[in-house]
């Protein structure tokens, strides 16, 4: 009986108490980028450990007074952010006097694109693609020239479609404001990513190893921050055009219509042709042919990996005996960083997949299914993917396909998952209607 | 005097029981928590079927507790002089027990024979209207276009909004494209797992318009709780306007005018 009474008050008191208040989220440092700029130079900086953890201190502090915690976003005047946005989709998920959800990034985004945006929440390692990194600013699906931010229209389209083919889910339910709640955290999350991204480069590029970064409100907003927001800024005015779509094309009807037969082998012959589309989506469409590509973001943690490898074999073979102690010191400094380095990598990244072609005979659209989008990811390519544009490369400059001449390609594309109208045989590929 | 006391609590204790369980289902209507709104066709024996359940379990519920709760009083051990006779069973009693609720369960089987066939065997003789694709945490859509063939080049897609007309047969192609789902339509009393590799037609002829939800109902992940979609019952007439305008939106080629890219393009 009084064991029974123990136990009774013991899970009692368990119940009452919870399992302890969890600490508050806090933003994560890009550990690859913090690593890499503290590599120990030639001045034999012995102690790169200890300045380079003050560097992270005082980068996070920076990053915290000009951003504000998880829990509590700040946006400067200078920032362009909404505060009011940012603050019903940051802190944890929870409603508010009015009832209104809160916490919409926690609810919906965190799990695949973390807390801090890195693109490296709990379930994204077992994600292919992986969730996209926000913190370097590119964005793959919009309306806008290749290095142009995305419009405000296109992350949102982005949240309200979801991404085919790959494991973003449609946000279609969400009330319009909470949609746009969202887009507003997302760009805040590129925003103090990239600001991350320009105060560590500019510490190692204008700053000596021991050297302090400035702190000053002028260098702060006036130099780091104002060159990124105002990129953001400019991205509304920044779509391309979008041509008129030329007589003998009719979306309405299918690629292997009379109307459209013409345009559609016009289109299959840029396709083969000026196009380029062949070296990697191979001549059947299927995607079979270069496909060992990573995405930009990707190829630079492969890159930099190889470098690392690299290093540490050379740090591995290189013989000691008879080196100077001063020698010796500067050789045992980098190769602790290269190890500190070599386990970075391992646990703050994520294991590089490569992108390949689309097989474009699926029906699979990633950035959307209307000619229009797919007259925009052939004009200006897929920004941070290795699929390089046919249109221009900016306002001015000329494509390899001329803007209107594109819309056939678009009717050829749509037409491919179609193509065929007989029976399944050895002579044509597999196409949207025979899978499942 | 105390063990009397213990006696006493644990038979009241179990009466409790009965008691708080038939309280719950008489107040549940009460906070909205009972069946949700039916507007389907078939629903009204799914629902009858369930009451007639819930009714005869329900009985049987109050009957066993209430003995039991009898039993421990009447015969509480502080109470009882000299100890309990043992007996070898009774051939009657065991036939009855094991013959009654077999008789009821093959009734059971035979009455709801013919709900079960409305909803899972007399498929309507047509083409699908729209096939649903379930997919970790969403609901795509399919609509086989003008042609009412799917598969086909003017297929409409869309993701998490389901449309369908009332007052007609409606036939869903249900699919899964990765692991285990289950397409439930709480108001429409059509409930059906998606199987990986496995069409699976699901039917229902709705009599009443609205929004709905449709829901997941097979642990699938750890997005499962938000695998939540939305189901509009309308009018033919609305429906097909609907459906013309999410087409002509599938057929985009110019940004909406007030966009600046519209304007480039014109200039």
């Amino acid at each position: 009986m009084n064991r029974h009474l123990v136990v009774a008050s013991v899970a009692l008191l368990v119940l009452a108490a919870g399992c302890g208040k969890t600490p508050p989220a806090s933003f994560r440092l890009n550990m690859v980028q913090a690593t890499k700029t503290a590599a120990p130079d030639s001045e034999l900086n012995t102690s790169w450990t200890s300045w380079s953890r003050e560097r992270q201190e005082q980068v996070a502090t920076i990053l915290e007074a000009l951003f504000g915690t998880p829990d509590e976003p700040v946006a400067l005047a200078e920032s362009g952010l909404d505060e009011a946005k940012l603050r019903l989709a940051a802190g944890p998920v929870r409603s508010d006097i009015v009832g209104r959800k809160n916490g919409l990034y926690r609810e919906h985004c965190v799990h695949c694109h973390g807390i801090s945006g890195d693109g490296m929440g709990p379930t994204a390692a077992f994600l292919n693609p992986y969730p996209r990194d926000y913190r370097p600013g590119k964005f793959k699906f919009k309306s806008t020239w290749r290095d142009a931010k995305p419009t405000q229209a296109d992350l949102v389209r982005v949240l309200h479609e979801g991404i085919a083919g790959t494991s973003m889910p449609s946000f279609a339910l969400l009330s319009a404001g909470q949609v746009d709640a969202l887009a507003e955290y997302v760009r805040y999350l590129s925003i103090r990513g990239e600001t991350e991204a320009a105060l560590f480069g500019y510490a190692e590029q204008e700053l000596g190893s021991g050297d302090k970064l400035p702190t000053t409100r002028e260098f702060l907003v006036g130099e780091i921050l104002a060159p990124i927001v105002e990129k953001w800024k400019v991205a509304e005015e920044s779509q391309i055009p979008v041509a008129a779509v030329p007589a003998g094309i009719d979306f309405s009807l299918p690629g292997s219509d009379l109307a459209n037969r013409e345009s559609v082998a016009r289109g299959r012959a840029l396709f083969l042709g000026d196009g380029g589309c062949v070296k990697c989506h191979g001549v059947t469409a299927l995607g079979d042919g270069q496909a060992n590509d990573y995405d930009d973001w990707n190829k630079a943690i492969v890159e930099v990996s190889k470098e690392v490898a690299g290093s540490l074999e050379t740090s591995r073979t290189t013989s000691t005996s008879g080196m100077p102690a001063e020698k010796l010191a500067e050789y045992r400094a980098r190769a602790e960083w290269l190890h500190a380095f070599a386990g970075v990598l391992e646990g703050d990244a994520l294991r590089p997949r490569t992108i390949p072609p689309r097989n474009l005979r699926l029906g699979v659209y990633r950035g959307g299914r209307r000619p229009l989008d797919l007259y925009r990811r052939l004009y200006t390519g897929i920004n941070g993917a290795p699929m390089p544009g046919v249109g221009p490369s900016g306002p001015g400059a000329k494509g390899s396909v001329a803007d209107a001449e594109i819309w056939h390609i678009v009717n050829y594309l749509r037409s491919l998952p179609y193509e065929f109208d007989g029976e399944l045989g050895a002579d044509r590929p597999m196409v949207a209607k025979d899978r499942f | 005097m105390g063990k009397r006391l213990a006696g006493i609590f644990w038979a009241l204790l179990f009466l409790a029981v009965p008691v708080f369980g038939v309280a719950t289902f008489a107040i549940a209507p009460a906070y909205d928590h009972w069946l949700p709104k039916d507007v389907s066709e078939h629903g009204a024996s799914i629902d009858s079927l369930f009451y007639f359940i819930l009714a005869l379990t329900g009985v049987v519920f109050v009957v066993t507790e209430v003995l039991l709760f009898w039993f421990m009083w009447k015969y509480d051990a502080a109470k009882q002089q000299g100890g309990a006779t043992y007996i070898q069973g009774s051939h009657t009693l065991e036939v009855v027990w094991t013959i009654i609720p077999a008789a009821t369960l093959l009734f059971l089987a035979i009455y709801q024979m013919n709900a079960w066939a409305d909803v899972k065997m007399r498929r309507p003789a047509m083409a699908p209207t729209v096939e649903v694709v379930a997919r970790q945490f969403e609901w795509r859509l399919r609509y086989p276009g003008r042609d009412g063939t799917l598969g086909t080049a003017d297929d409409l897609f869309l993701v998490n909004d389901l449309h369908l007309p009332i007052d007609e047969d409606v036939l869903i192609q249900l699919k899964s494209m990765d692991v285990l789902h289950s397409f439930f339509l709480p108001n429409v009393r059509i409930k059906q797992d998606a199987v990986p590799g496995m069409k699976i037609p699901v039917w229902f002829k709705a009599r009443e318009a609205g929004e709905f939800d449709i829901v997941c109902a097979e642990l699938c992940g750890w997005g499962h709780y938000k695998m939540k979609g939305r189901i509009t019952l309308e009018p033919r007439a609305s429906f097909d306007a609907w459906l013309e305008r999410k087409y002509a939106e599938q057929q985009t080629t110019q940004p909406p005018p007030e966009s600046p890219g519209d304007l480039a393009a014109s200039n």
